[in-house]
């Protein structure tokens, strides 16, 4: 499956979230530096709203999650679970840093993104 | 039913008959018991069952009589009030104040009240309470001669003061010594005469009551014990003189008669339902009297030839009266009054004192006895003659045991350990709680009861007030309260940390003051050197340390939010400097300062929303709020508002929220201060103000109190002669009426102490933690607060201040900082990459009564049953 340029590096916050747009539909991508660069689907499966991106970031349990700014539901962003909520999930997406370009794939598959470029 | 009709027919020459159909329940009394009752009436759904109706001889609704002597310590009978006409009126319940029940016939099952009113029932309560006793002495009914009892008789006795340099209190019990802390509180010379040859003869022993008479005497007040008062003359060198029985003789200026209580039950009597032969009137395990359709509690009823004259049993007969009258509608098995402990704790004259059980020995009991004068307590305990059981104990000084001593001698267990170590530092070994342990007898919450909820997830004191209500009473129970929390969670495992996360073991207090002095003005930093090193992997912290770590922060430093070192720490609406609604736009909310707006920025406000097509409301803080901004909408709307000289709200942030205000002096008829002008000044001083949670103020020009400032954590009230400060209140889930904090102070005396209150909040209170659970959970509460801010009890007065005139110089308009700076601009942008965005017509908004709202509600989106390792269709989720 063919990747996606999304934007320079530079332009991702540090320890943040950005919205991006693939395709028809917007994901959430976070840099976290050295821990890595994340996708996630944009959308909280809580409440349908698009916003995971401007959610604070949180390490809990050896884990990293985001959580939702509407009503803290904490999704995982190396495998999509929801913490509070078992029926809940975020689909995944890879990315790359390269060149100091930043690029997503807007993948079907099960994915690690921790062993997964950056 | 058929007596309702009889009811009905017969009440169309009543007065109250007002065409309601539902059987008629008169409560004569509205002191504490007869108001716990009406709580529990309400609690239960029987206010609308039963037409209520409530008669209260006195002018005021139900007070803490217990707490009597506040009323001159406040100057005001505000914080002794537990019930008002408003309150009971939302609740369809009727009070009549100043009515007194004159005559009650039982065949006709009628009251007669003052104005020759008639009121018929289907079913009464008595809760008339008691009155003062006072002993046939010759003299006694002399001018400034008073009881204690009742708010009118204290403003008797103050009015009495103003002419008196000296003042004697007949009786040395609980009472009396409560009287005794009134006079001395209004300033008089003032002496205890008691009969019995010791203080508080039927709770202490010989030695508590010297002990307790010593620690009195320290304080100023003189105690004179072994001693009957034979008659009462004009004195010589003051208003009285009064001749004792040993030949000597007293001179004062007013005497307060405290000698004791007797029940209050004329009314029954003259009706001819039985009363006891010493007064009383008679109730069976109900507490229903000799006639079935009518009950009585509290201190006017006598129950198996017993007079309990304190609440805690007033209020389990009230439980009783109500479980028996409910017991029809609801079904549930009457719990009946099987009498009650008579164990009491309490503080007089600033002295600690309790007793539990039987306070002297009987034959062959066995007792542990500790007399620590260095330290000024006094303990013993009293055994049964196996020495394994306790039957009794009486503690001066030092009562901290109360509630582990209480709890042993009600649950009847063998102790576990010698009596001895109970009385030793580590108390409370030797006593392990059951189950069924009642816990807080004022409310009769049970171990079992406070276990639950923690296992449910109530983890704090707080939580376990408001749900159980335990502790809520007398409060002698916190500490018992707190240690079956603490155990339980410990049964679970649960880590019992005041740690505000999983990263850290501090509290938001302990925070503040290490960032405070190692000088740590980034998260990296805190979580490097206080972090739990297990935990914190990466060093990310979550969504509950950043935002606290930000907030300290701007508190130590006010530095913009949104730089680079705090932006990624702020939580979701300081994140971008608005409020998020429930469809992830924002509202916008400009600072509108104590409600004053110019007719030219009003008129601007309302084009800018036009132009973005806000949804525009009007707060319940005189300000306007605009909702549906998308993100990237912001700045614009915001250039607009600054461009017309708006401000920033703060809605978004733990801050100073508004300063409302009435009209005040300027236009009002009545006003006496300027209220608007010193709620815009307040609001200017103070926006901007991060702390542990919102702060919201109120100024209002009279003590009408039209800006129901009382409602809010710094209420300003005008008084003639300056302004009154109350600290504390709050509206929303768990409404509290502020405290009276100080009175008369001029407008520079009101900034510094609201200075240094607000200061010791932002660096004492927990995380979220507002003003009123704040100084409640302050030990020594609002006298404490006082002490700390009026007279500098800590030595922290010069720093607190120094410390807000550092804030109020450094302050910004967070959105003006943003707008002037493109870097701090780029996180509006609702993309990273917008030239990617599909052209969507998706309509996400519709229009009702002339303004735009968001179309149905966002719908939950579950993705159900679909294992991790499936595709999860994100075009499915992504079209909101």
């Amino acid at each position: 499956m063919s990747w996606i340029n999304i934007c320079d590096e530079k332009a991702l916050p540090s320890f943040g979230g950005i919205a991006a747009w693939i395709e028809n539909r917007a994901i959430a991508i976070f840099n976290l530096r050295e821990q890595g660069v994340f996708a996630i689907c944009n959308t909280d499966p809580a409440t349908g709203v698009s916003l995971l991106s401007r959610g604070l970031i949180c390490e809990l349990e050896g884990d990293i999650f985001v959580a939702s700014p509407l009503h803290k539901q904490h999704y995982s962003l190396t495998n999509g679970q929801c913490i509070e909520d078992a029926n809940l999930s975020v689909q995944l997406y890879r990315v790359r840093c390269e060149n100091g370009r930043v690029w997503v794939q807007p993948t079907s598959e099960v994915i690690d993104p921790l062993s997964s470029g950056s | 039913m058929g007596c309702i009709q009889t009811t009905q027919v017969l009440n169309r020459e009543c007065s109250g008959d007002d065409g309601d159909l539902r059987p008629k329940l008169l409560i004569v009394g509205n002191g504490m018991v007869g108001h716990h009752f009406i709580e529990q009436l309400c609690e239960q759904g029987l206010h609308e069952i039963y037409q209520v109706e409530v008669f209260g001889a006195e002018s005021l609704p139900a007070y803490d009589r217990v707490q009597l002597s506040k009323y001159f310590e406040s100057g005001s009978a505000d914080a002794l009030m537990l019930a008002s006409v408003e309150a009971y009126q939302a609740k369809g319940i009727r009070l009549h104040l100043d009515k007194e029940v004159i005559r009650l016939d039982l065949d006709a099952k009628c009251l007669h009240t003052t104005n020759n009113d008639s009121w018929f029932y289907d079913k009464l309560l008595l809760a008339t309470g008691s009155y003062p006793f006072v002993p046939p002495i010759e003299g006694k009914d002399r001018q400034r001669c008073m009881v204690y009892r009742t708010i009118d008789d204290l403003q008797q006795i103050q009015v009495a003061a103003e002419n008196a340099t000296s003042g004697v209190v007949v009786g040395g019990g609980l009472l009396g010594l409560e009287a005794a802390n009134a006079l001395l509180t209004l300033g008089l010379d003032t002496d205890v005469v008691e009969f019995a040859p010791q203080l508080m003869p039927v709770q202490l022993n010989d030695k508590a009551g010297e002990l307790l008479c010593h620690k009195i005497e320290a304080l100023g007040v003189s105690v004179h014990t072994s001693k009957a008062t034979t008659a009462i003359i004009d004195g010589e060198h003051a208003f009285h003189r009064m001749t004792f029985n040993d030949d000597s003789h007293l001179e004062t200026d007013l005497i307060v008669f405290s000698a004791g209580i007797r029940p209050q039950d004329s009314l029954a009597r003259a009706s001819g339902i039985e009363v006891g032969e010493r007064g009383g009137i008679v109730i069976d395990d109900h507490c229903l009297t000799s006639d079935g359709d009518v009950y009585a509690i509290g201190e006017c009823a006598l129950w198996q030839q017993q007079i309990f004259g304190l609440v805690a049993p007033g209020y389990q007969m009230a439980r009783t009266a109500i479980s028996h009258l409910s017991a029809k509608v609801s079904g549930k098995e009457v719990a009946p009054f099987k009498g009650a402990d008579m164990s009491t704790k309490l503080k007089l004259l600033g002295v600690d004192v309790a007793s539990i059980g039987q306070s002297r020995g009987v034959e062959n009991a066995q007792y542990v006895e500790l007399s620590d004068n260095q330290a000024g307590t006094y303990k013993k305990l009293w055994l049964d003659e196996t020495g394994r059981f306790l039957t009794g104990a009486v503690l001066v000084g030092d009562v901290t045991d109360y509630s582990l001593l209480l709890h042993q001698y009600l649950s009847g267990d063998a102790l576990t350990a010698p009596a001895i170590e109970l009385l030793q530092k580590e108390a409370g070994a030797g006593i392990e709680l059951k189950d069924e342990s009642i816990i807080c007898s004022c409310h009769q919450v049970t171990k079992a009861d406070i276990v639950v909820r923690v296992l449910e997830g109530d983890h704090s004191l707080a939580a376990i007030k408001g749900c159980t209500k335990a502790a809520s009473g007398c409060g002698g129970c916190s500490a018992l309260v707190q240690q079956v929390i603490t155990q339980t969670m410990e049964s679970q495992g649960l880590a019992v940390s005041k740690g505000i996360c999983c990263h850290f073991e501090h509290d938001r207090q302990a925070l503040f003051h290490l960032c405070q002095v190692e000088d740590i003005r980034d998260f990296p930093s805190l979580i490097k050197i206080h972090g739990k090193r297990e935990v914190s992997q990466f060093g990310l912290g979550c969504d509950i340390c950043k935002p606290v770590a930000a907030s300290i922060f701007a508190t130590l430093e006010n530095e913009y939010v949104l730089n680079v070192q705090h932006a990624n720490l702020q939580d979701s609406n300081d994140a971008y400097l608005g409020n998020l609604q429930k469809d992830g736009s924002y509202s916008v909310v400009p600072r509108i300062a104590g409600g004053e707006i110019t007719p030219d920025k009003l008129i601007a406000l309302g084009l800018i929303a036009k132009r973005h097509d806000l949804y525009t409301k009007i707060t319940g803080g005189q300000r306007i709020d605009l909702f549906g901004a998308q993100l990237s909408d912001l700045p614009m709307i915001w250039q607009e508002l600054v461009d017309q000289g708006f401000e920033t709200g703060h809605a978004y942030g733990k801050s100073l929220r508004t300063v409302k205000s009435c009209v005040g002096s300027t236009w009002c008829r009545y006003g006496v201060q300027d209220s608007v002008g010193l709620a815009i000044d307040l609001e200017n001083r103070y926006k901007g103000l991060r702390a542990p949670h919102k702060i919201k103020f109120a100024v209002s020009g009279c003590t009408r109190e039209c800006a129901e400032a009382q409602s809010k954590d710094i209420g300003v009230i005008a008084s003639d002669k300056g302004w009154n400060l109350y600290v504390g209140g709050n509206g929303g889930m768990r409404p509290r009426h502020g405290d009276l904090f100080a009175t008369d102070l001029s407008t520079k005396e009101l900034v510094i102490y609201i200075d240094r209150i607000l200061m010791f909040y932002t660096k004492t209170a927990a995380r979220l933690q507002r003003t009123s659970v704040w100084l409640e959970s302050l030990e020594g509460g609002l006298a404490y607060l006082q002490s700390v801010v009026i007279e500098d009890s800590l030595g922290l007065a010069a720093e607190l201040e120094t410390h807000m005139d550092k804030l109020v110089s450094t302050y910004q308009c967070e959105w003006k900082t943003s707008l002037d700076n493109p870097t701090f601009l780029s996180r509006f942008s609702e993309f990273v990459n917008p030239e990617s965005m599909p052209i969507l017509a998706v309509e996400q908004y519709g229009y009702s009564r002339g303004q735009r709202f968001p179309i149905a509600p966002s719908s939950k989106i579950n993705v159900i049953n679909l294992p991790v390792d499936q595709v999860v269709q994100s075009t499915e989720l992504n079209d909101v």
